[in-house]
């Protein structure tokens, strides 16, 4: 009995621990200027809408929202279709040099994004799409290679193979088996994936931050740093504008929590 | 490649057993072109996101540009050795940023294992409220990035509600007028904070599945023999953590080693260079130089940090297999 209560102080602590910056941030997104640092109270005395309203409208965050939007869902559609692709390839089907091209793949876990970041840059220059969407999409997809792959060929070998050999015995062909088959069965797997790419892609700052250098193809975070960026930063309009980049998210992962809790167990120990 | 498929014959129980030979060959030499073709997309993809960056970074860390002038310097391996110790401008900077790195391989995996099982044993303990507080504690990880580290910053300014919390609480001799990050002395260590911060919901999550695996009656007999929890805790169960342990300690150090965008967005390597990593040195070196010739120094400085991660798996991957 005594055990359980001191479990619940440290989980209480933790608890507070964990979200003193989001409600720091929620307070401070509803104080005006002038209260931002002078009323030091979680609940404003005199909170207020106007910051987040004028952070909305007044500043360009509708078309960073937009932007973002955009970013991350391509990128999504882009992981998901090239790498379920992929992951059937080396699951299920068989060639010559199999295994090595799939140890190619994983092993670009181990290359650090600074390594790469650079050479990345000066390629969207070369290739003509620098300062674009597409020439952050492209890396993007490629940066999540090794952890979608290695988690999609564990789901699609883990389908039992007379699955697919009914399916190849009534006449479908190796697409129509993958489609019809493979990825209903693995819908779970793919979420998983969809999940532990969005999340990043929205946040993600460093590769756009010197990539996009057009304000209209701004995404939230760069939004957010050019905020900062002005000669005297408001900190309840960044701390409005980190709500809105952050509100997503949550709302994201309250509803599809299990998708990241296996998905991030199963990268592990893959 | 539907086409290459689709037309292929249909190559079931009815095919003819005299034709067997024949077409299993030609079958394979199919499914073999079929193999290729799934992983088309991603190999194209790869080779030229991955290879061929890969190699341009390799080759430039081995030159010296500006990026804006038409032709690289050829120098060997002068950025490395510049970067690592020759160089009296640079050498500094880099053993300086090394020795902050350093400090976050160590501070952020102690911080993650010291935090993350204490929390994960007390919430396999509970079951009211355990899903919720699970929950709490994972948000850290998912919202990670820069707006968080920016409430972070607001928080530990002078004016911000840390202070304004410590004074509350009476305990104003650990305020910091200057701000966490404003003091030289308070900088590094808060980052550290921070970062552990956003590792430690990972750490939470792995020790409490793999607590959740455990064997209860292993548990049950070392409690008959008389054992405390305390002694089961330490004796027990924390040797047969030891590959969760590894892997908690592993992710640490690949975030440390790696991660830079907490001190970009919250102190930008300052006051003074007390915050500078090396992640954030090759960042400046390839983006915020404007024509000094750095492209050639930060390649150099990504690839020392590409064999540090690769070392590191591979002491990793050694301890794993020398205790299972």
């Amino acid at each position: 009995m005594k055990a359980r209560a001191g479990a619940y102080v440290l989980l209480g602590i933790y608890a507070v621990v964990s979200l003193y910056p989001f409600v720091w941030m929620v307070s401070g997104a509803f104080k005006s200027k002038e209260d931002v640092f002078a009323d030091t109270s979680l609940v404003p005395d005199s909170p207020t809408l106007d910051t987040f309203t004028k952070t909305w409208t007044e500043l360009d965050f509708p078309l960073y929202f937009l932007n973002s939007v955009v970013v991350t869902g391509a990128t999504v559609l882009g992981v998901l279709v090239v790498y379920s692709l992929a992951a059937y390839g080396f699951g299920v089907l068989d060639f010559p040099g199999r295994k090595a091209i799939y140890g190619m793949f994983i092993s670009l876990l181990f290359v650090p994004g600074i390594t790469v970041l650079l050479p990345v840059v000066l390629l969207q220059q070369e290739l003509g799409i620098l300062g674009t969407h597409l020439g952050i999409v492209l890396p993007f997809v490629n940066g999540t290679a090794p952890l979608s792959i290695l988690l999609l060929t564990n789901a699609f070998r883990a389908v039992p193979a007379s699955l697919r050999e009914s399916a190849r015995c009534d006449g479908a062909s190796e697409p129509r088996t993958f489609f019809s088959v493979y990825l209903p069965v693995c819908k779970p797997a793919l979420i998983t994936i969809a999940l532990l790419t969005a999340v990043p892609t929205w946040n993600e700052y460093v590769l756009s931050r010197v990539s996009l250098n057009d304000e209209s193809t701004y995404t939230l975070p760069l939004g957010l740093q050019s905020l900062t960026a002005m000669t005297s930063p408001e900190y309840n309009v960044i701390m409005a504008a980190s709500l809105i980049i952050v509100l997503p998210v949550v709302v994201l992962f309250l509803l599809l929590q299990r998708y990241f809790v296996n998905g991030l167990a199963g990268a592990v120990k893959g | 490649m539907a086409g290459l498929t689709v037309a292929e014959p249909v190559t079931g129980r009815d095919a003819p057993r005299a034709s067997r030979p024949v077409r299993r060959r030609r079958h394979s030499l199919r499914a073999s072109l079929t193999g290729y073709a799934f992983i088309l997309p991603a190999a194209v993809l790869f080779a030229v996101m991955g290879v061929y960056t890969v190699g341009y970074g390799l080759l430039l860390s081995f030159a010296r540009w500006n990026g804006f002038t038409k032709n690289w310097l050829w120098v060997g391996f002068d950025n490395y050795l510049d970067i690592l110790y020759r160089d009296d401008a640079l050498a500094p900077l880099v053993q300086d940023a090394a020795v902050n790195t350093a400090l976050v391989m160590v501070g952020v995996p102690v911080l993650s294992v010291l935090v993350g099982l204490p929390v994960a044993l007390a919430l396999n303990r509970i079951r009211f409220l355990r899903a919720t507080m699970r929950t709490v504690f994972f948000l850290p990880f998912v919202t990670t990035g820069i707006a968080v580290f920016y409430a972070w910053t607001y928080v530990l300014a002078p004016g911000g509600s840390l202070n304004a919390v410590l004074g509350a609480f009476g305990l104003g001799s650990l305020q910091q007028p200057q701000g966490f990050l404003g003091n030289p002395a308070t900088a590094l260590p808060t980052l550290i904070a921070v970062t552990a911060w956003s590792a430690i919901p990972v750490a939470i999550l792995l020790y409490l599945a793999a607590l959740q695996s455990l064997d209860p009656a292993i548990l049950d007999a070392a409690r008959v023999d008389g054992a405390s929890n305390w002694r089961v805790t330490t004796s027990v169960v924390w040797p047969l953590l030891r590959p969760t342990t590894a892997a908690v300690v592993l992710l640490g150090l690949r975030d440390a080693l790696q991660g830079f965008q907490a001190f970009l967005i919250m102190t930008g390597g300052g006051p003074g260079g007390t915050t500078n990593v090396l992640g954030l040195q090759a960042y400046k070196w390839a983006f915020f130089s404007d024509l000094r010739p750095t492209l050639g120094l930060a390649s150099a400085l990504g690839w020392v940090l590409f064999v540090a991660a690769v070392l590191l798996a591979a002491v990793n991957l050694r301890m794993l297999r020398s205790r299972t």
